[in-house]
């Protein structure tokens, strides 16, 4: 535990087993099965480096929590950021009031849990001096200019934040877990005769300041500036179907779209799903593997405890190309009678647990990279994607190309710009021909039912065989 | 509480926080108040009930041209003064522009029409109601809706005040209901979704049937939809797809993204953009719309803010800071994502002037085309700063006029230069939708797009 934000002490949640105990009772007055306390407090710190002034610097506290009571399959959630004993009795009582049933459970004596994984901040960020901050970015501002003068602009976003999670249910389980989280974002804007690109690097992790160990700032600078200079020499795209080679990390997202979100057990309970039913069946080739795995030390997604104090688990979506387990929280697992995943994942105490994924990793194969590439005689070479969108009810998707180039006879060679990739999930892991030895990841914020949480995405280098591409030439 | 009760309540706080400057200090404060209420009904039951009361200050303080931001959600004193130093601290390392200014000097004004004192008496039973018999109405709005993913009541009853040292001071309450469903169809081992959606003042203006209606003809009639064969032909955009493209271009003509060299649109007012009969309006005093608000996220006064007028691009939209930058007046255009956030700039309720004609002579006009009543990926797809535009899409073929086929695995492209001076038809079907904050959606004529398919 570090008890030191800058200077000061993180005040505990001030909540006593005497407190925690008449909430639940009263929570279950009015005959729910299943009651719960989720109290926060998030410190975070933020600022921003824009046409190289140093630009909305906030710190701030955010903090409140929420009682919800389940009954079946209902649930009634009510919160507060007013953490007093009445104010939680008083949401207690809302919470109640949104379920009706005769169940008589009686809260259990609560014992304290550890989370099962940590993932430790070894360099504070809240400690950190602001200059030390500032620095930071201006350190990746000038190496993303230093990239070319054709580079116009570099924004460069810091943010950090200490999550302290307080749980406690009815059936006795008491934690607190603690969560660092530190991230680094560059958007750099080249122009030249006329054509405008971007470029984007935002590595982030659960981790402190030891993240730039891995990504000095000045690499996350310059990596957004070549991006956004190699793009200015793109050609429109085609249109078509091609052989797709995806780089190392850049595949990421469309496994999180098109295969992830349809292994969620809310999206597979509601017959919502592609993957609705089809455990056992293999949809994807022999050598696709893919897993959720919330133990990552360090990962951007990664936690102790889930949002409902459930150890966070590796689950295996596909293996060896099967389906196999879904993603859940306690109410779908209940629901479809599955294990509970440890997924259950929510925004802030302002949100319910919704199945979430965590770390979303496509696994290493046998193939050697720079083969996969050799043999292919004419495709598309991607190496980065932007924000997608699928329907997780027909699989489709689409993602735009930020950073793409023809493969032709073997070789990347021309950039190509304005382009998506446009299929289904199933069809698209079931012409997965070849997957690299090496593996790399990206992280987000992942949108669903208006909740934002920190996902990552990880893949090695991949091919597709055939996939529309959804060109402008 | 009552309307005043609140907004007194939330201004004694701010006052406090304002009589702390210093001399030479700049300081607002801003605050909300809020209640929400979300049902979602799944097979003729309630799924899930939330009820949340949410407060929270946030504090600019503006130092020798420096600007630093903090924020609370615990309203004691003792976080409040600690909110407050955090703000000065930060804003010594800001780099200091002149042109960050608090606006004041006039006097807030009201805006009639976004809060009924009837909204509070609607009990919670009420609210479920409607959430299980918008379930239900979907359900058994056509043979092939097997599910529904979600059908959901929401409402918002907001307080939102502000004090600063610049004699800005004033509150305002708003409320909101809305239904959202939706809809899976299923033929063939096909499942199709799409949402209906109903936004009202109150919750017994909302209308069930017709958002279950919406969702439920929207998804059936995507059933059995195929690539279709890449082609250049005019495309006609639904409500849903017009409101995610004036997304797009709303971010674009903000000053914020001009300034920041981050929109196409630089340097172009004045310039003919779209085609002649185009006209673009942002209007935050439109009660009709969801950004609907007396005064903006720094307490200026809300306008109608005419951007594009007959295909001539006019103005952009501006905070104080942006105004005071290109020293011109603000639009009103401050935007707060909540209390945690320092002013940005955005669009209120943004729309095109809509024209004469129902969304179905607008097919009969298009004769052959595609009607894409979905995009996606449009925050990838659509490019403010390079222009480029390819978005993933589905939607129906037009023939003879009429809709036919479906289509799915779709992709239009073309770039945002050309879908502007090819719009050939605004339909009159205006509606504000909650899609990027709110944005009116109408029916739109394209000239030719590629459509990419197989």
């Amino acid at each position: 535990m570090v008890p030191l934000v800058g200077s000061r002490a993180v005040e505990p949640l001030a909540l006593d087993d005497d407190d925690v105990r008449a909430v639940l009772v009263e929570a279950l007055r009015s005959g729910g099965d299943f009651a719960e306390i989720y109290a926060e407090t998030r410190r975070g710190r933020s600022l921003r480096l824009d046409d190289r002034k140093v630009e909305d610097l906030s710190s701030g506290l955010d903090r409140g929590a929420g009682v919800r009571v389940l009954r079946g399959q209902q649930s009634a959630y009510a919160y507060t950021n007013v953490l007093t004993r009445a104010s939680l009795l008083d949401a207690a009582k809302v919470a109640a009031a949104g379920v009706s049933g005769s169940a008589s459970v009686r809260v259990a004596d609560l014992t304290t849990v550890q989370p099962p994984f940590t993932h430790p901040a070894a360099r504070d960020p809240l400690a950190a001096d602001r200059g030390v901050l500032v620095d930071i970015v201006r350190a990746a501002e000038e190496a993303a200019r230093a990239v070319d003068g054709a580079v116009r602009q570099a924004t460069i976003t810091y943010a950090d934040v200490r999550q302290e999670v307080f749980l406690a249910n009815s059936e006795g389980h008491r934690s607190t877990e603690e969560r660092v989280r530190t991230r680094l974002v560059a958007h750099v804007v080249a122009a030249r005769d006329g054509v405008i690109q971007t470029g984007f690097e935002g590595p982030g992790g659960c981790v402190g300041h030891e993240l730039f160990d891995d990504h000095p700032p000045e690499q996350v600078g310059r990596r957004a500036g070549q991006q956004a200079v190699t793009m200015l020499a793109a050609a429109f795209a085609p249109s078509g179907e091609f052989t797709v080679v995806l780089a190392p990390g850049g595949g990421g997202v469309l496994f999180h779209e098109a295969c992830g979100h349809g292994m969620e057990a809310d999206i597979v309970a509601k017959g919502a799903s592609v993957y609705q039913g089809r455990q056992g069946e293999r949809i994807g080739t022999p050598i696709f593997t893919g897993v959720d795995d919330a133990t990552v030390p360090g990962g951007w997604g990664s936690y102790g405890f889930d949002d409902e104090g459930v150890a966070a688990q590796r689950t295996v979506l596909f293996e060896d190309g099967v389906c196999t387990d879904y993603l859940s929280d306690r109410l779908r697992a209940a629901g479809l009678g599955i294990h509970d995943s440890g997924n259950g994942r929510r925004q802030s105490y302002a949100n319910l647990p919704i199945p979430r994924m965590s770390n979303s990793y496509v696994l290493p194969g046998q193939d050697d990279p720079a083969e996969i590439l050799r043999s292919v005689p004419r495709g598309i070479y991607c190496k980065g994607l932007g924000g997608g969108q699928v329907d997780p009810a027909s699989g489709d998707f689409v993602f735009g190309m930020t950073e793409a180039y023809l493969i032709e006879n073997g070789a990347v060679t021309q950039p190509i710009r304005g382009a998506n990739l446009v299929g289904d999930g199933p069809t698209a892991i079931s012409r997965i021909d070849a997957l690299g030895t090496d593996f790399e990841t990206r992280q987000g914020i992942c949108g669903k039912d208006g909740q934002g949480v920190p996902v990552a995405f990880g893949t090695p280098t991949l091919r597709i065989t055939k996939i529309t591409v959804g060109g402008t030439a | 509480m009552t309307e005043a009760a609140a907004a007194e309540e939330l201004l004694t706080v701010l006052d406090r926080i304002v009589d702390r400057a210093e001399p030479g200090e700049g300081l607002e404060a801003f605050g909300i108040d809020e209640t929400d209420t979300s049902v979602k009904a799944y097979d003729g039951d309630v799924e899930s009930l939330s009820s949340a009361r949410t407060r929270g200050v946030g504090i600019r303080l503006v130092s020798d041209e420096r600007v630093g931001y903090a924020y609370t959600a615990d309203l004691s004193e003792e976080a409040l003064a600690e909110a407050l130093e955090e703000a000065r601290a930060n804003a010594r390392f800001a780099t200091p522009d002149e042109a960050n200014v608090l606006p004041g000097g006039s006097e807030l004004g009201a805006l009639e029409g976004l809060y009924d004192p009837a909204f509070e008496a609607v009990g919670v039973e009420r609210k479920v109601e409607l959430a299980v018999a918008l379930e239900q109405a979907t359900r058994s709005a056509a043979p092939e809706i097997k599910g529904v993913d979600s059908a959901q009541y929401g409402d918002g009853v907001r307080t939102a005040a502000i004090a600063s040292t610049t004699g800005v001071r004033g509150a305002y309450r708003r409320a909101d209901a809305w239904l959202a469903v939706e809809a899976l169809a299923q033929a063939g081992g096909v499942t199709t979704a799409a949402y209906g959606l109903d936004i009202a003042k109150l919750p017994d203006l909302l209308d069930v049937e017709a958002a279950a209606r919406e969702a439920a003809t929207r998804a059936v009639r995507l059933l059995g939809g195929r690539k279709p064969a890449s082609a250049k032909v005019p495309v006609v955009l639904d409500p849903f797809a017009t409101a995610s493209l004036l997304e797009v271009l709303g971010a674009a003509l903000t000053a914020d993204s001009v300034q920041r060299g981050r929109s196409m649109f630089a340097g172009r007012v004045g310039d003919a953009i779209a085609a002649g009969d185009v006209t673009l309006v942002d209007d935050g005093r439109r009660v009709d719309g969801l950004a609907a608000a007396p005064w903006d996220g720094e307490g200026v006064a809300t306008g109608r803010t005419v951007l594009v007028e007959d295909g001539v691009l006019r103005r952009f939209m501006h905070n104080a800071y942006t105004a005071a930058k290109d020293r011109v007046a603000s639009t009103g255009n401050a935007s707060r994502a909540g209390f945690k956030s320092p002013p940005g700039v955005s669009p209120t309720n943004l729309f095109l002037e809509p024209g004469d004609e129902p969304a179905d002579a607008i097919l009969r006009r298009a004769g052959t085309g595609f009607y894409c009543q979905q995009i996606m990926g449009v925050h990838s797809g659509a490019n403010p700063i390079s222009g480029d535009f390819s978005v993933g899409a589905a939607g129906l073929m037009i023939r003879d006029g009429e809709l036919a086929e479906p289509v799915r695995e779709a992709s239009i492209a073309s770039t945002i230069p050309d879908l502007l001076t090819g719009i050939a038809a605004v339909g009159s079907d205006l509606r504000f939708l909650p899609v990027g904050g709110a944005t009116g959606g109408t029916t739109l004529l394209l000239d030719a797009m590629t459509l990419s398919g197989a």
